[in-house]
Formats: structure tokens, C-alpha cells, sequence
């Protein structure tokens, strides 16, 4: 299972007198149907810590739920029997839609264990699409929330190449030196192809993800593209950047969503930051296991922010400059990759932000570029 | 009304005055310096807002100055820190604003501190050219 905690060490959290109660055995459960309905609670079941999903079974070895039990980990039965013997079972799931299969599974099932199925199941599935609706539209309206903030840096880099293609226009209308009307034509046209860049960046940014393109994302081009949206939202000019790049480092993902993140983890960084500290941006991949880390030198954060930034609506920020959306929506789509989320934060000195993909989940040995 | 016309004689030539121009692009140091050249205007340029104080401190540029036009996102001392030394400890040269990003309440703040304009980029050279002519009789008046 996947660990999304926010990541505070052990010593540290014992040395700031986080109280740990003794976690409950996790709810083990399997699903019966790996169609659409058993793809869908593949996703969010195991998403929750305190769940353990034992197995998914369906008679159709093609089922797409298959592919992506194999993909997170989760154990591919051929038969229902074996999975629903399986010790310490404590629910079923049936979301096969066949009207059979509650009735049998129910005089099969080991006496302790509960069982979902029929209109249950059907109003089960129901929420964990609207859950997974819900998590897309909060990306999505976190992403425009964000977009806000950019009016500054968009209206400074259109504005300048606009002042700077009236200017020459200008002149040209009483210049007479044949070699200057041609140096300055050039000059034009290379302010339109500036500030159309800057257009076509950001439609891209902010058009809608697609909830599932998964492919091979080349990590190292999608920081320096999420650097170049990032500096319209905050000051980059002020503030050092290294890059400490391993080449060819790609994960399997949206690329979209991945921008997303790695924008809103370089917007943070700077805005933690006063001039002339350092962010660094650093890719890794040893042994199956990828990590992208943004760091700064910035203010940091207490072990008692650090244990919330994870959390839904939580923001440090003044009101109506944070959503809270921002760490909550990097949590959801990194877990989504198979990942997981680490910060290492100290007052006074930064934070690092590590994001980690292990062989089989985000990870792909393939050398590619998106 | 004074005959006085600062930096009238620079460098040998008549001019209509001296301007500093401060911004961080190139560019638009570029326009502007060729809009107020062709005005008869004699044209300085800094960078950001430290160049322009080292640049209002060197030589003759601390009695020759004229006007300055600002630009207010800028790194190192931006376009408002400057703007504030200037008023400062140069409370005779007349300020302009030129700036890609129009805020009205920076604007208002900004016009209270005794800026004489607050020009939005793009700007044309005949709105340009006035502004600097109205900065350029306050600068005279100043001297009466």
C-alpha cells in the first residue's frame, strides 16, 4: 500500500509530542467484477490507508480492472472461490451487475465476512464516480483559482513585447533608412511570436485534464515547462534556480496533471522564498525508484503546519491568495501515479518536497520524451 | 515666466532635457529612447531601480536630470522603492509611471506621492511625448 502520510519522521514527530493511538487492523476486502464498476474502487479503495483490498476476480481475463490491479499491486484471482477463502476477509464487493452472484457468493462466504452486492453495490459505484468527479473538478477549479494570480505576470510579458511592436511600428511610418525599416520589421515579428507564446502556454495550461491519458512523461522538460508557467505567477527573476538534472528520468502519468504539480510545488517555493535564495529542482532514477525534488531556502514550516498540509482547505496563505486545494490536489494525482508525497521542512532554513515512484507504479525503465 | 531650461546644453548640442528611462527590458528601453530622441530629448537608461539611484548620482545627472519614467515590476529595488528614494531625496524631478500592469489603487497611491502620470503599456508616442512635456514645465516650474 501507499504511503500518502504527510511525511514527518518518527523523531521528529516524537520529539514535537504527536500523539500516535495504535492504528486499527486494517478493513480487508475484495472485489468481485474488474469491469468499469471494480476499475473504479480499485482507484479509490486503495487510496484510503485503513483499507486492504485482498484480490479482484472476474470471469473475463481481459477485464480492464486487471491491468490496473497488476499496476498497483493488487492480487489478479481466476476464480472466485480462491479469493473469497482468502483468511481475515472482512467484505465482499460485488459489482459484477449479474443478479446471480450475490445469492451464491452469500452461501460461500466465510460466516464473518459481509457482503456488498445488487442495489448496494450500485449506489456504491454511484459514489465513488461522483468522488472521482468531485476530484477532478477540484483540480481543475484549484488550477483556475491559480490562474488568477498570473494576471500580473501576463499582463507585464504582453504588454511589454505590445509596447515594444507600437514603438517600432511608429518609427517605420517616418524612417527612411531602408536598413533600419528591415531591422525593425524582424524585431516585430519576433515580439508577435513572443507574446503568441505566451497565449499558447497558457491555453494549454489551463485547458481541462483528461481524467485517465496516461503515458510516458520526460520529468526533467515538464519542470522546465512547469518554471516557465510558474514565473508568471511569481517573481522567478528574484531568486536563484538550480537544476540538478539526471537525463532521460520519465514516469508513467498525465502530463497534464503533472505540470499541474510541479507548478504548484515551484509556486510555493518561491513564495516562501525573499530574493536571492535558492530553489532546486532535482530528478533522480536508482534501482526502479524515480524522485523528483523541489526544495527552497525559505521560511519552512512547523512540524504542526507540515502535519496539515495535506489537508483539504488548509492554507497558511492570506485569505484570497490560497484555495487549500493546491497540496490536497498534489496528494490525490501523485497517489493516482502510484506515488508518494514527502515533505522535510525546518523554520528558518526551507523545505523539500520529494515525490516518489518505485518500479511498476509511476516508474517506467523505458528512455522516452512526451 | 524663467528663461531657465535645464540641460539645454548637453554634450554640446541643444536638447529639450535630459530623461532617465528605467525598466528591465531592453526593448522597451529601445522605443522609448528612440520616441523621446526624435522629440529632441536626451535619453538615460537603467535596469532597475538601483541602477537608476547610482545614475541620478553620478556626475552632472544629479543637477541635469529632468524627468524620469519608471517602470514598477522590476527585480532587485523595483519601480516602487525607487520611485519612494526618489520623491525623497529628489523631490524636483517629476515622476512617470510606465507600467505593463495597470493597477488603479497603486495608480491613486502612486499620483498622491506627486507622480505625474501613470502611462499603461502599450503607450503611443504622442501620449508619451505630451506626458513628458507636462513633466518637463513642472521640472522648469520647479526651478522659478
Amino acid at each position: 500500500m501507499t504511503n500518502i502520510s504527510p511525511t514527518i519522521s518518527h523523531s521528529q514527530a516524537e520529539g514535537q509530542g504527536i500523539e500516535h493511538a495504535p492504528a486499527p487492523p486494517p478493513m480487508r476486502v475484495a472485489i468481485i467484477g474488474a469491469g468499469r464498476g471494480g476499475t473504479a474502487l480499485l482507484d479509490v479503495l486503495h487510496q484510503i490507508g485503513t483499507i486492504e483490498i485482498l484480490g479482484i476476480t472476474d470471469k473475463d481475463p481481459s477485464a480492464p480492472g486487471f491491468q490496473r490491479a497488476r499496476e498497483i499491486n493488487v492480487t489478479v484471482y481466476d476464480r472466485v472461490d480462491d479469493l473469497i477463502k482468502r483468511p481475515g476477509l472482512n467484505l465482499v464487493m460485488d459489482v459484477t451487475g449479474d443478479p446471480a452472484m450475490g445469492p451464491a457468493l452469500k452461501e460461500q462466504l466465510p460466516g464473518d465476512a459481509d457482503l456488498v452486492s445488487g442495489q448496494a453495490a450500485r449506489l456504491l459505484w454511484t459514489l465513488v464516480q461522483h468522488e472521482s468527479t468531485l476530484q477532478t473538478g477540484l483540480l481543475h477549479a484549484e488550477k483556475l483559482a491559480g490562474i488568477g494570480s498570473f494576471a500580473a505576470g501576463i499582463a507585464h510579458d504582453m504588454n511589454n513585447p505590445l509596447q515594444l511592436i507600437l514603438g517600432l511600428a511608429e518609427n517605420l511610418t517616418d524612417e527612411v533608412d531602408l536598413d533600419v525599416v528591415h531591422a525593425q520589421a524582424r524585431d516585430i515579428i519576433d515580439a508577435v511570436k513572443r507574446t503568441t507564446a505566451i497565449c499558447r502556454d497558457l491555453t494549454s495550461y489551463s485547458r481541462r485534464t483528461s481524467f485517465r491519458q496516461d503515458c510516458l512523461v520526460n520529468v526533467n522538460g515538464k519542470l522546465d515547462e512547469a518554471l516557465k508557467i510558474a514565473r508568471y505567477a511569481v517573481a522567478l527573476q528574484y531568486i536563484d534556480v538550480r537544476k540538478l538534472y539526471q537525463p532521460d528520468v520519465v514516469v508513467q502519468g498525465n502530463p497534464d496533471e503533472l505540470l499541474h504539480v510541479f507548478v504548484n510545488l515551484i509556486t510555493n517555493a518561491v513564495q516562501a522564498m525573499e530574493h536571492h535564495d535558492t530553489l532546486t529542482l532535482e530528478t533522480s532514477a536508482v534501482a526502479g525508484t524515480t524522485q523528483v525534488r523541489v526544495s527552497d531556502t525559505g521560511c519552512g514550516m512547523t512540524p504542526e503546519v507540515q502535519s496539515r498540509i495535506f489537508e483539504v482547505f488548509f492554507t497558511t496563505k492570506p485569505p484570497g491568495k490560497g484555495t487549500g486545494l493546491g497540496l490536497y490536489n498534489i496528494k490525490n494525482v501523485i497517489t493516482r501515479m502510484n506515488g508518494s508525497i514527502g515533505v522535510e521542512s525546518h523554520v528558518g532554513r526551507g523545505s523539500t518536497f520529494t515525490l516518489t515512484f518505485h518500479e511498476g507504479s509511476g516508474v517506467a525503465e523505458r528512455r522516452t520524451a512526451s | 515666466m524663467s528663461e531657465f531650461k535645464s540641460g539645454f546644453f548637453v554634450g554640446g548640442e541643444s536638447c529639450n532635457g535630459r530623461v532617465l528611462v528605467v525598466d528591465d527590458e531592453p526593448d522597451i528601453r529601445k522605443v522609448v529612447r528612440m520616441a523621446l530622441q526624435k522629440a529632441g530629448y536626451d535619453v538615460l537608461e537603467a535596469e532597475n531601480g538601483e541602477k537608476a539611484i547610482e545614475t541620478i548620482n553620478t556626475g552632472e545627472n544629479r543637477l541635469l536630470l529632468d524627468v524620469m519614467i519608471c517602470d514598477i515590476r522590476m527585480p532587485k529595488v523595483n519601480g516602487i522603492e525607487a520611485i519612494a528614494y526618489f520623491r525623497q531625496n529628489y523631490p524636483r524631478v517629476p515622476l512617470i509611471v510606465l507600467t505593463g500592469f495597470p493597477d488603479t489603487e497603486m495608480a491613486t497611491s502612486l499620483l498622491r506621492q506627486g507622480v505625474v502620470d501613470y502611462l499603461v503599456k502599450p503607450v503611443e508616442r504622442e501620449k508619451l511625448e505630451a506626458s513628458v512635456a507636462r513633466a518637463m514645465e513642472q521640472r522648469e516650474l520647479a526651478h522659478l
